[in-house]
Parts: C-alpha cells; structure tokens; sequence
C-alpha cells in the first residue's frame, strides 16, 4: 500500500514541476514562472550558500532561469527528478560564477552555514531529491572526517584540489587519494 | 572504481583544475559514456543540496529574469530551430517508413514564420529539405565545432559551445565550391551557438559532400583582397 497525504502531496508537486520543464523544453515560456514560484526559494537558497552574499547570489539565480530557458531541453525526465537536476544546474552555475572571479566573497564560512555531516534533509520541503536521499546523508557519514570534508567544501564551496589541499596543509597527492578513497566508498554504500 | 569513474566524480564535484576541467568537458562532448557517469554522480551528490536552507528571494528578481529574456531573444531563436531540427531527427530516427510520414508533418515547422501553405511535398522535396550536418574537429582537442544547415530556410546553426577564444585570434569557415575557391562563411563565435542567414547564391552550393575549412585569422576575420590564414581544421557535410 501507498503512504497517505504527505508522499501524495510531494508526488504532486514533483509532478507539476515535471510537466512544466517538458513544457518549457518545448519552447512554452508561460512554464518558466511556473517554475519559478516552485523552486526559486530552494535555488536561492543553494545560490547564497555558494556564494556568500545576497547581490551576487540574486545574480546567479537571474542567471539560472534565464539559462533553464535556454537549456531546458537537456533535461531528461526519464533520468533524473526534476527539482534534484535543478539544483544541481543551480549549484553549477553558482560554481561557474565563483571560478570566473567575479565574486568578491567567497562561501558562507561553515561555521555560520549548516554542517552537512549533522544535517538532516528539511522535512517540510515537498521538492525533495530523490529516494535515496537518506541513504547518501547515512554514507556521507562512513566516511574518514577528512575525506567528508574535502568533498564537502569541493561540492558546497566550488574548491580545486589544490585549493583544499592548500587550505588544510596537506600534500596535493594526500589530498587526492583522500578524497578517491571517499568516493569510492560513498558509491559502494550508494549502491549497496 | 575506474579511471573513468574517477574522473567523473571529480568534475561533478568540481576538484579538478581548469586544464583538467576542459579535457573532461571535452570528454562530456564526445563521449556519452563519461556524460552518463558524469550525470550519475550530479544525481548521486545532489541530495547534499537538500541540507541548504531555502530563503526566499526579493520580489524584484523575477522581473528581472523577465527583463533578460526579452534581451535573449536571438538565443531563444537559435533555441526554437535546434528544437524543430530535434523534432525532425527524432521523426527521421525511427523508421524509413516513418521517417517519411513523421517528415511530412515536420516540415511545416521548419518553413519560415508565414509563408502561404504549400501543398504537401512529394519525396524528393522532402530529401532536398533534409538538414545536413558536419562536425569539424580541432586540432589535438576532443573539441569540434558542429555545423547544421538548413536548406529549407538558408540557414546555419554554428555550434562552437566549448571552444575558449585566444583573445588574439578568430576562426574563419569557408565553403570549399568548385568554381570559386573558397567562399567565407564568416567567423566563428567562440563559446556560442549562432544562427546565420546564408547569401543565396553561397546556399546553393551547399550540399552533401560540400567541403569546409577552418582557417585562424586576425580578430575580424581575413582582411578582403589579402589570403585567408592557415588551414586549422576541415569536415564535409553529410545528410542526416
């Protein structure tokens, strides 16, 4: 038997936003407010994580819907949730902006920002990634504190390798087979 | 797991270094096997981004991206073709048979905005009409730049989406005809995807098997009356 109200509720809600992407790859512009109002808090939200500061962030969400409209048609229904594939395109359009050095501030330092490792999922948000979603917050947390480290400031903070490895005075070649093992290991307990 | 697997994970994290990011970026490009594994890890790391608090964002925001996309209409034009040109390979991948009915009602799509109605082609029309494509490979690079042509509206899309300008140099295409050398087909925007409108008398001699040259130039493009540059780069048109 199915769960009652709540996965409804998020089923709901992701399928709109399905259909509003298919609609946007087909060129109806109408979608893109639909899923503006849908997701724009979530996308900001990962946009100031990112990039530590609310103009440079209000600049790179401008910059993931007016690049979604562009680009909606690279989205593969079939292949990935549809609020799971925008996050991740907002993340690396954030990223993007970080590289390029237009950004005077780096990331929110982590201290003021939610430590991954120790955070749950936000129960009250109906986009939610995916299924597995619990299972990489519990294999995150298998990992060495320094490989959970490296690949969280990579991902959530858009540094190199030799920018981590700088920062924590550590030899490039460590800093790589760290974070290989972790990866490695996160995808066997992924697929596990 | 692999070396592959490895390099997958490390761009979508992001650790890699601007050399190492472009080669994998390449690798995307030409090797759908990397882009899947690439795509897998995305969708293995994105719950991580579920742990960010939403904050919602000024009001002024939405009119703002309203603003920018009124701007980027040429893009949106580009946009509106690749997506037709999508329709109709989709239409001609499934089946000859198919391909021909599927074609049929493709093809007014592809017609220009408001021509009258033209009665329904017979099949050779429909072969003439066919986009053709090349792909013109950079030199040492998994980089290329891909062409298509559409003949029913003498235009070309000019794909060089991962192509990074020198800053000192441009690229210029030219269409190798029998009769005249090489005609230009103008420079190449690095770093984008353009729509041009072919003079008509150059998108007649377009057709399968035409040849193209890649030559880099001056910034502008080979001065009129002086000799094109060095050949860089060449492909041929192909149908579809």
């Amino acid at each position: 038997m199915e769960q009652p109200a709540g996965r409804t509720a998020a089923d709901a809600a992701r399928d709109r936003l399905k259909l509003a992407m298919e609609r946007l790859a087909n060129g109806d512009r109408s979608a893109l407010e639909t899923i503006y109002r849908a997701t724009s808090a979530k996308l900001f939200g990962i946009c100031y994580r990112i990039l530590g500061d609310r103009a440079e962030a209000e600049d790179a969400l401008q910059d993931v819907y007016v690049s979604l409209w562009k680009r909606a048609d690279r989205f593969d229904a079939d292949r990935a949730s549809p609020i799971s594939w925008l996050s991740t395109f907002a993340r690396n359009r954030a990223i993007d902006r970080l590289r390029t050095g237009k950004v005077r501030q780096g990331s929110v330092p982590v201290d003021e920002a939610m430590d991954l490792t120790d955070a749950a999922p936000l129960a009250d948000d109906l986009l939610q990634s995916a299924q597995q979603n619990a299972q990489i917050h519990l294999c995150i947390k298998t990992l060495d504190e320094n490989q959970q480290d490296a690949i969280r400031t990579a991902f959530l903070e858009g540094k190199t390798y030799v920018q981590i490895a700088e920062m924590r005075d550590v030899p490039l070649g460590t800093m790589k087979s760290w974070v290989r093992r972790g990866l490695a290991k996160l995808k066997r307990c992924l697929e596990g | 797991m692999t070396q592959q697997d490895i390099l997958a994970a490390e761009y979508a994290l992001g650790l890699l270094d601007s050399a190492e990011a472009l080669r994998a970026r390449g690798l995307m490009a030409t090797d759908p096997g990397f882009a899947a594994a690439v795509a897998a890890w995305e969708d293995r790391l994105a719950p991580i981004l579920d742990t960010i608090p939403a904050i919602t964002p000024a009001d002024d925001i939405w009119p703002r991206i309203m603003a920018a996309l009124d701007e980027a209409q040429p893009v949106v034009e580009v946009l509106a073709l690749r997506r037709t040109l999508r329709r109709w390979q989709m239409a001609t991948g499934i089946s000859a048979a198919a391909a021909v009915t599927l074609a049929l009602l493709a093809l007014p799509l592809m017609q220009p905005p408001a021509p009258a109605p033209v009665p329904a082609p017979q099949s050779a029309t429909l072969a003439a009409a066919a986009p053709l494509v090349a792909s013109i490979p950079i030199a040492d690079t998994p980089l290329r730049i891909g062409l298509t042509y559409l003949p029913d509206r003498e235009e070309m899309l000019v794909s060089a989406s991962g192509i990074t300008a020198d800053g000192v140099h441009d690229h210029e295409l030219w269409l190798v005809t029998p009769d005249e050398g090489a005609k230009s087909l103008g420079v190449v925007e690095a770093g984008a995807e353009r729509r041009m409108t072919l003079d008509h008398a150059v998108a007649m001699q377009i057709h399968e098997g035409a040849k193209l040259l890649l030559t880099r130039e001056p910034l502008g493009g080979a001065k009129p009356g002086s000799d094109a540059g060095p050949v860089v780069a060449n492909g041929i048109f192909q149908a579809t």
